[in-house]
């Protein structure tokens, strides 16, 4: 925390290469976050650019009232929020119904044993139908399982993104989860 | 306690995010509740897709086309550059002065009608109480 502070101090004073050090350390984490709420690769490249871009510009104003990450997550959240907005009025909708073979997929890597999946054209196949049961959950649900399961992030820190209690993340996470464990439910034996 | 209150806490339990006292009742509740026990399972499933998931990169050169970005934002004319700011301002000096207007109007409306219709209302009593005198005088004055 302290390095990402320092970095952004030195850039404050004018040097680039300090910014350019925070991009690189954080890229990754923004663009899978974002792609993971919106669900389009190329549009998640477009707006993790705008992320950074605000960033640059809006440096100034980080006071350290909470580390950099949780204000990096918290613009690239409301970013995503944007976006999903502006789509609704679009109409613009992404494929989230299962095919069969997508089914039997999906149930043959989760029967198989963690590691097991090397080839790298398996792994995006099964990324994209995971990314199709995300795109079928409401913005919330997206959201929070996105910044839990893809980021890692602990549930205080959610919270301070989200702008909620912690309470409340534990509660929209477990109905998030139950939400896709219904998307899910070809998975599971029939009770 | 509930199962619909253990099923919240097997989610939090699942992120660690659970006290020990909690913990506690939870394990001694999945010891009896099958039902909690298979719900614990299948969140773990749900939680192992992500782990499957795994990460993308984004697409190729991403700091080169950012920092051009940068160089071409850098580059706008400055009135673009506050085109927001100056519509949003355009907007309230508008609002401001539709309100002085409006107000000036009012004003002078009001005024200038009182001011035209006042001396009929004045007349009005006038020719009242002229008109009562002319009756006496009609009624009582001498014959011829």
């Amino acid at each position: 925390m302290e390095e990402d502070f320092e970095l952004l101090a030195k850039f404050k004073k004018g040097n680039q290469q300090a910014f350019e050090s925070l991009v690189r350390k954080y890229k990754m984490a923004v663009f899978n976050t974002i792609y993971s709420i919106i669900g389009d690769a190329q549009e998640a490249d477009d707006i993790a650019q705008e992320v950074f871009l605000k960033v640059y510009t809006k440096a100034g104003s980080f006071k350290r009232k909470s580390s950099f990450p949780t204000w990096l997550y918290r613009i690239t959240v409301n970013r995503c929020v944007d976006e999903l907005r502006k789509r609704k009025n679009k109409i613009i909708s992404l494929e989230t119904e299962f095919d069969q073979d997508e089914k039997l997929k999906l149930k043959d890597v989760l029967a198989s044993k963690e590691g097991d999946i090397t080839e790298e054209l398996r792994r995006k196949e099964l990324e994209d139908i995971i990314q199709k049961a995300m795109n079928s959950l409401p913005e919330r649900d997206r959201i929070i399982l996105t910044l839990k399961e893809m980021e890692g992030l602990s549930y205080k820190e959610i919270s301070q993104i989200m702008k909620i209690s912690i309470a409340k993340v534990k509660v929209w996470l477990f109905r998030a989860r139950q939400k896709l464990k219904g998307k899910l439910s070809f998975l599971y034996p029939q009770e | 306690m509930s199962c619909k209150k253990f099923r919240i806490l097997l989610s939090a339990y699942l992120d660690q995010e659970i006290t020990k006292d909690k913990e506690k009742k939870l394990l001694n509740h999945l010891k009896t509740c099958a039902d909690c026990a298979r719900e614990l399972e299948y969140l773990k499933q749900v939680k192992r897709i992500f782990i499957l998931k795994g990460k993308r990169e984004p697409q190729e050169f991403f700091e080169t086309r950012l920092f051009e970005r940068i160089k071409n934002k850098g580059k706008q004319p400055i009135w673009r550059a506050y085109f927001p700011v100056f519509k949003r301002s355009i907007v309230v000096i508008l609002i401001f002065f539709s309100l002085i207007l409006g107000w000036v109007s009012y004003k002078k409306f009001f005024y200038h009608r009182t001011i035209e219709i006042m001396p009929y209302l004045l007349i009005g009593i006038d020719s009242e109480e002229n008109f009562e005198e002319e009756i006496l005088q009609a009624y009582y004055a001498p014959p011829g």
